[in-house]
């Protein structure tokens, strides 16, 4: 506040004049506005009264439109200029309605000036109202476009209404049912393309035989093609049979599915349907023995820790280090084998629910699934019809879709406004042009499954080679791509997500144990400062974050591992040192 | 807040919109959540009560920045009026006209527009008195700026609101939020809404509404709106019967021009009017419990007194205040996202279905500044700069994520059913409303449930404050005795010691701490605008104070945290801002967060009583002093663990200067800080010593087992605490500290008595050690170097003559349970000890047992004292510095005092 500063003018018969100033910053507050630069006008309150023998004028610039109270200003002046307190209520009553009177002046002349704006055709009526009906239309129940009924929705509904119901161990052993089919078409397939490549090979050891003496190269070759050309024609003859079987399952099951419900809605007297429920177990039995033999359960190592994150408030999560191999969390395993079927029922009873479970694969930059990590994904995937999501393909097939979208979308963009940034985006973009359906690392794509054991929805994070070496840091893309991944975890209610601690699924010489070390304390340094951050996004929901490490790495490098996580997240209950007595 | 009677309460829910990405705001900080935002600023319409408008009770936040918003509600509303049958005759129009026009004048009074008048929101009450709801739905949003829908229905629009345009947040090409809207647009609606009263039809229904507001907007050109109108939609004949002031009325609605169109409170004074104005009377806003006039002026009882009990059969419930009732319908198990569900008005789809398909981490906006925190932060090499930039700042932008339509605004208003609460409450008995206060007997009503509640008493404070009986009860108490108060200043404290009702805790907190007057005025009198030097401080802790919450997070919760504050710098000009003064106004302002002159009265009489002179500018004799006196209090109650803490060198300075300096606010949450200074409130200025050893002894285990580095990072990040049982065990431990030993120097002077008319209501346990008569056998002053070198307390004589029970005057001040059992060693010499001594007492004379160069020498004596293990050691002695010694020497029993005379040390072994 500055100094008021009084000008008197005593010749004039001995008429006072005050003049008090209020320097406008003093009442400007800190809120930032938006924009509303053109209403901003200073405006003077002018309060005469007599004190005593004295005529006196206050003086005041006040800015509009007026951000604070006017009992604060009020009391700031009767403060600042000694304002005899007779007056107090009555310099109270000016202000306010002076302010009162101004404001009312400044709504009409914007309100105004709004108007001539469309008489004069500054504005465009047109493009006005049409404005505004799209936001009434995109915004509203009331004016937006009825909805169609979706079969997905009322699939959903139907499936979670009746996997909470008796009838979910059917649908469970249904399920089951169609899967051991799909797996025995899968081993015939196996074996006969074991059987083609074992005659081709021998085909091939005695053209290899001959070659120099009846046969030529380019004979080797050409057996060489035919071999491959036959192992296509297989391999595709295989393909689309499967894809045919899990076609009709599909239907079919999502046929029974809704009949029965709609039986179970029709009869109150469910004790008929309760048995028709209850007769397809036993055909499973025997099956279920032999699925326990085939899949012999390797030993997982698992260490699990409960934390408390937040400075006042603290939320509590739980953590989880496992050693297992990803595609664990995926397989669909025979009922029978320990804890199975119970882990395939927590699953689908949370499928449509809102506590889902999220896995992170860490891929290429191609979205496809021809090679490595995303091959052996695929083949997980296909083991089991997904009854409720399309399969791994279409899925992919539309990523690459919106991608290229994507792209375009940015690209149109980056026209608009060419003056952005030239010169960070300029090695990338030109590998985006390169190929503008390849993703870059950090990037991700989401697949949905409902047939994976303990996973509903994969992250396919994208990373390059850079996760290999050891100086990566807490601004690499892979990490701001694991933070990402969380902040959709917030928003889509996953709240139990796997996370390879190591940004690797699989273990190469240059991957040392300083290494792992290193890699190790910076992904749970950023995950826990995600976590934290993740308080402020959803309000502090409880969760489970289990960090993955390959199955490769030893005993004691996990206890190793396993010891650091509490000393980054201080888990208070491990802290049980002894003490020097 | 205005009582229930017959209205209800009804929800409705809205979404705000979602913010950009992960954009920094221009301090570096995430942005506020618009949800948040317009949390804080519904706060201030809880305080808007008036007859023609409906009481916002409640806002709560949902998943995803849903909002619900809980307010009175009423079935009827003037839609009733829109079949031609039910067309109100010209009385009943002028009638609504004028009581929405006083609902609207009160609004902008307080600086608020309504811009969404429809049918559907002007609500009726039974006697058919109109009720405007969601008043504050412009305000709350800032304009509108907050959601994605536009605030109005497109028929009652005013042009002007139109030609303002509206904001879509999706259209990039627009920056600018339009203008906020003005009373006089409301007066267009009302207009609108008269006419189709008028015509018992309803305007512009058939065409689209880009048609419809292209129409309104070509009104202006007309010379007669009203005839236009009529005669767009066939009812020119009607509107032509219509009396001469229902017309003019309308005609001055329906101006074009804003600056010809009155104000509601113009209209208000308008002589069409003149007929039905009579029947109102101007609404009084009732006196609020800290004003300078007399709260019982406007009090009259009618003239025959049995009218105030005609009826047995009323329904009590209705009587209490909406927001007891709403509070008491959550705690009945009332669920107000459940109540919208199950009207599909929230209608959620699995989160599976609506992932997004990618993800890329690329957005559209760059924005340099953002840029600039960070490299600022992380100062890189030019080099690194440009992966930076696209990582980093380039946040994650989302692909193939269909819109979903649950998000849609459907502002349908839920009645929430009152059954299961009235259920719930059937058996309450109707005394239990009208509990007699002067009755000093019994303060819990006398009624059938009366043993369930004092039963329910004994019940963890936990279960207590989700127990709605016994909320009920609680809380019809203590608004009673609030609005009795200060008369029924004692009955406050008594009951305050069973237990505070959350919902009355504000004020509660300051009738215990003694709050009267004007505070409004000496509150409106500070100077909170003009910058200050500590403007910057304050700046940099607000958005780090117990930003968790909701309210504290929000902007207008951090604006009234710096006018609170400011004005606490500002009126101590002998004490100055430090850091954990914000923490220290946080449960204030949370619980007065629409009266920051309480929140502002209450912390400026907190901080005298419980932290005297802590906020000076050189605090640090007070602070060594309070934390010295600290460690004796350790060493008094838990030897063991003082032991191993000096031993390891962890002193209170490394840990317990937040603690004490914010009275334990920066170290617990909110809901935490409650449960505690409930109790602390009710204690003298030495209970926080009983607090901070009840928190050392929770984590006792882990601090013996650690060495000095473990419990440093144990401190830096305070493991959960259970605040029930610390709240228990500091109450025992202050029982049984006398008072004497946390005597202070620097301690609060005694107060002036009798400077007001109010007797003084403390008892032993609330007064302080400096409020007591100051006798010869009180303690003295100690400089802080002998304080230091002390390890154990020092008690007065008087508590020494207490404890043993041999006080002359019989009636103890205490219980007996609340004593510690004692053991009075006389270490002076035998002659001395034969010449008189305390009965009861051990003599073990200094000289014998300790050598010459202060070792101890083995005594069967010394030896003797080792079977008391558990008790009170108190060592008597008139040489201060042998006593001392004894203390030092041994680690296990220790202390000394002279007998008849005045010093006296304690210890527990």
């Amino acid at each position: 506040m500055q100094s008021a500063d009084c000008e008197l003018n005593d010749k004039q018969e001995g008429y006072r004049k005050y003049r008090y100033y209020i320097h406008p910053d003093a009442a400007v507050t800190m809120k930032k506005n938006k924009a509303k630069a053109s209403s901003n006008t200073e405006k003077e309150f002018v309060f005469e009264f007599r004190a005593g023998k004295h005529n006196c004028v206050l003086k005041v610039p006040l800015q509009f439109p007026v951000q604070e109270n006017i009992s604060d200003l009020h009391g700031r002046l009767m403060l600042l200029h000694k304002i005899p307190c007779y007056l107090e209520s009555e310099l109270k009553n000016s202000l306010s309605s002076f302010v009162e009177k101004e404001t009312i002046l400044d709504y009409d002349r914007e309100a105004e000036l709004a108007l001539q704006r469309l008489t004069t055709g500054d504005v465009d009526v047109n493009k006005l109202t049409s404005a505004w009906t799209r936001s009434y239309v995109e915004t509203t129940l009331e004016h937006a476009r009825p909805e169609e009924p979706s079969w997905d929705e009322d699939f959903a509904n139907v499936y979670h209404e009746l996997i909470h119901s008796p009838a979910s161990d059917t649908l469970l052993n249904l399920e089951h049912n169609y899967f051991v089919s799909i797996s025995e078409l899968i081993s015939e397939r196996d074996m006969e393309i074991k059987k083609l490549q074992e005659r081709q090979a021998a085909e091939m050891d005695k053209v290899m035989h001959e070659l120099g003496n009846t046969l030529s190269d380019q004979d080797v070759n050409a057996v060489a093609s035919q071999h491959f050309d036959a192992q296509q024609v297989l391999e595709n003859r295989w393909a689309s049979e499967l894809k045919q079987v899990t076609g009709i399952q599909k239907h079919e099951y999502q046929e029974w599915v809704v009949k029965l419900h709609q039986d179970l809605q029709k009869s109150n007297n469910s004790s008929k349907i309760n048995e028709e429920i209850k007769v397809q177990p036993s055909q499973l039995s025997e099956a279920a023995d032999s699925g326990a033999r085939m899949f012999e359960e390797q030993p997982q190592l698992e260490e699990s820790f409960t934390i408390h994150l937040g400075a006042q408030l603290k939320t509590m999560h739980n953590l989880r280090l496992v050693r297992a191999d990803v595609l664990d969390f995926c397989k669909h395993r025979r009922h029978g084998s320990s804890g199975a079927k119970l882990r395939r029922l927590q699953t689908a009873l949370s499928l449509y629910s809102f506590s889902l479970c999220g896995l992170v694969l860490l891929v290429d930059n191609r979205v496809n699934s021809y090679s490595g990590i995303k091959r052996d994904f695929a083949t997980v995937a296909k083991e089991c019809t997904d009854f409720h999501f399309p399969c791994l393909e279409e899925q992919l097939e539309e990523v690459q879709q919106v991608v290229l979208y994507a792209r375009a979308q940015r690209s149109s963009k980056h026209k608009d406004q060419p003056e952005t940034q030239k010169n960070g985006g300029d090695d990338k973009s030109k590998n985006v042009e390169r190929n503008p359906s390849n993703i870059l690392p950090g990037e991700f794509y989401i697949t949905r499954h409902s047939n994976l054991s303990e996973v509903h929805a994969v992250f396919h994070l994208c990373v390059d080679d850079n996760v290999r070496s050891g100086n990566i840091t807490a601004r690499d893309p892979a990490i701001m791509g694991l933070r990402n991944i969380l902040k959709v975890c917030c928003t889509h209610d996953i709240t139990t997500v796997t996370i390879p601690l190591l940004l690797v699924h699989d273990m190469s010489e240059e991957m040392t144990i300083p290494w792992c070390l290193k890699r190790a304390e910076l992904v749970f340094k950023c995950v826990k400062g995600f976590m934290m951050e993740m308080a402020s996004w959803d309000g502090g929901v409880s969760r489970t974050v289990q960090f993955l490490v390959p199955k490769t790495i030893s005993e004691e490098m996990f206890y190793q591992l396993s010891n650091m996580l509490p000393q980054i997240f201080r888990v208070s209950s491990t802290l049980t040192l002894t003490s020097k007595h | 807040m205005r009582s229930l009677k017959d209205a209800q309460l009804g929800a409705f829910t809205f979404f705000a919109s979602a913010l950009p990405h992960d954009v920094c705001g221009s301090n570096g900080l995430p942005l506020t959540p618009n949800s948040i935002k317009i949390l804080g600023r519904f706060q201030i319409l809880k305080t808007i009560t008036h007859p023609r408008l409906c009481q916002y009770v409640d806002i709560s936040r949902g998943k995803h920045e849903r909002l619900i918003v809980v307010a009175e509600h009423y079935e009827n509303s003037l839609s009733i009026f829109q079949k031609p049958e039910n067309t109100p005759s010209a009385e009943k129009v002028l009638q609504i006209a004028y009581e929405v026009l006083e609902g609207l004048e009160f609004m902008n009074k307080h600086g608020l527009v309504h811009r969404a008048l429809s049918p559907n929101n002007v609500l009726m009450d039974c006697k058919g008195n109109v009720k405007l709801a969601k008043f504050g739905l412009y305000h709350m949003t800032d304009h509108g700026a907050d959601v994605d829908f536009p605030i109005g229905y497109p028929s009652y629009l005013a042009p002007e609101v139109i030609a303002q345009g509206s904001f879509h947040p999706s259209d990039p090409s627009r920056d600018e939020a339009p203008l906020p809207s003005g009373p006089k647009s409301d007066v267009w609606s009302l207009g609108i809404l008269l006419f189709e009263l008028c015509a018992g039809r309803r305007l512009l229904q058939n065409i689209d509404i880009s048609e419809r507001l292209k129409f309104i907007l070509t009104l202006g050109c007309m010379d007669d709106i009203v005839t236009v109108l009529a005669e767009e939609h066939g009812c020119l004949d009607t509107i032509k019967e219509l009396p001469d002031s229902v017309l003019e009325l309308l005609r001055k609605c329906l101006t074009f021009l804003p600056s010809k169109r009155a104000t509601p409170a113009e209209l208000l004074r308008d002589p069409v009017f003149n007929g039905i104005s009579c029947h109102y009377t101007p609404f009084q806003k009732p006196v609020s419990l800290f004003s300078s006039s007399l709260r019982c002026a406007h009090l009259v009882l009618p003239d025959d007194i049995s009218d105030l009990c005609k009826d047995d059969d009323e329904d009590y419930l209705s009587e209490r205040a909406i927001d007891e009732v709403y509070y008491l319908w959550c705690l009945a198990g009332g669920d107000l996202e459940k109540e919208l569900t199950n009207q599909e008005i929230i209608q959620s789809k699995p989160p599976i279905s609506t992932l997004p398909k990618y993800k890329t981490t690329y957005a559209q906006t760059q924005k340099t500044e953002r840029l600039a925190v960070f490299i600022s932060i992380l100062s890189l090499s030019a080099s690194r700069l440009h992966l930076l930039f696209s990582f980093v700042l380039e946040d994650g932008e989302t692909f193939g994520q269909g819109r979903d339509r649950s998000f849609l605004l459907d502002d349908t208003t839920v009645t929430l059913s009152l059954c299961q609460l009235r259920n719930r409450l059937k058996d309450v008995a109707r005394e239990a409303y009208y509990p007699l206060l002067e009755d000093e007997q019994s303060s819990l009503p006398q009624s059938n449930s009366s043993n369930e509640l004092s039963a329910a008493v004994t019940l963890p404070l936990i279960i207590r404050e989700r127990d709605t009986e016994y909320q009920l009860i609680r809380i019809i108490l203590f608004d009673r005795l609030l609005k009795a108060y200060p008369y029924k200043k004692t009955l406050v404290w008594k009951e305050a010691r069973v237990d505070i009702p959350p919902l009355v805790r504000g004020l509660a907190w300051a009738g215990l701490l003694g709050i009267e007057g004007d505070i409004q005025a000496k509150y409106e009198g500070i100077d909170k605008d003009t910058p200050i030097p500590t403007d910057r401080q304050i700046e940099v802790d607000i958005p780090r104070c117990h930003q968790y919450d909701e309210l504290l997070s929000s902007p207008q919760g951090h604006i009234k945290f710096r006018r609170v504050l400011k004005a606490w710098v500002v009126s101590h000009p002998d004490l100055v801002y430090w850091q954990g003064l914000d923490s220290l106004c946080a449960p204030f302002l949370y619980l007065n967060f629409n009266n920051e002159a309480l929140a502002y009265a209450c912390m400026s009489a907190f901080i005298p009583k419980y932290l005297y002179n802590f906020f000076l500018k050189d605090n640090s004799h007070v602070i060594q002093e309070y934390l010295t006196v600290f460690s004796q209090m350790i060493a008094f109650h838990d030897p063991e663990l003082s032991n191993h803490l000096n031993e390891i060198g962890f002193i209170p300075d490394l840990y317990a200067i937040p603690w004490f300096l914010t009275m334990f606010t920066h170290v617990f949450p909110l809901h935490k800080i409650f449960h505690l200074w409930d109790t602390l409130l009710l204690g003298n200025s030495s209970f926080p010593f009983c607090i901070g050893v009840a928190i050392l002894q929770q984590l006792r285990d882990r601090l013996l087992a650690n060495g000095f580095n473990e419990c440093i990072l144990l401190f830096s990040d305070l493991p959960e605490i259970d605040i029930e049982r610390c709240v228990r065990e500091s109450i025992s431990l202050f029982c049984w500290t006398p008072k004497s030993a946390t005597y202070r120097q620097h301690a609060q002077p005694p107060k002036v008595a009798g400077d007001n008319g109010f007797v003084k209501t403390s008892t032993y346990y609330s007064s302080d050690y400096q409020d007591m008569p100051k006798t010869d056998l009180s303690r003295e002053p100690l400089s802080l170097g002998d304080l230091k070198a002390e390890v154990s307390p020092r008690i007065s004589a008087e508590d020494l003559i207490d404890l043993c029970e041999l006080s002359l005057s019989g009636s103890s001040k205490r219980n007996k349970t609340g004593k510690p059992k004692i053991v009075a060693v006389d270490i002076r010499t035998a002659e001395d000890f034969n010449r008189g001594h305390i009965s009861g007492s051990i003599n073990i004379p200094f000289n014998t047992t300790f050598g010459p160069e202060n070792e101890v020498v083995q005594c069967p004596a010394a030896g003797g004292l080792q079977s008391y293990r558990g008790r009170v050691i108190v060592v008597i002695s008139h040489n201060m510095k042998s006593a001392a010694m004894v203390r030092k020497q041994s680690s296990t029993y220790m202390c000394a005092a002279p007998q008849y005379l005045k010093y006296f040390y304690m210890k527990k072994i």
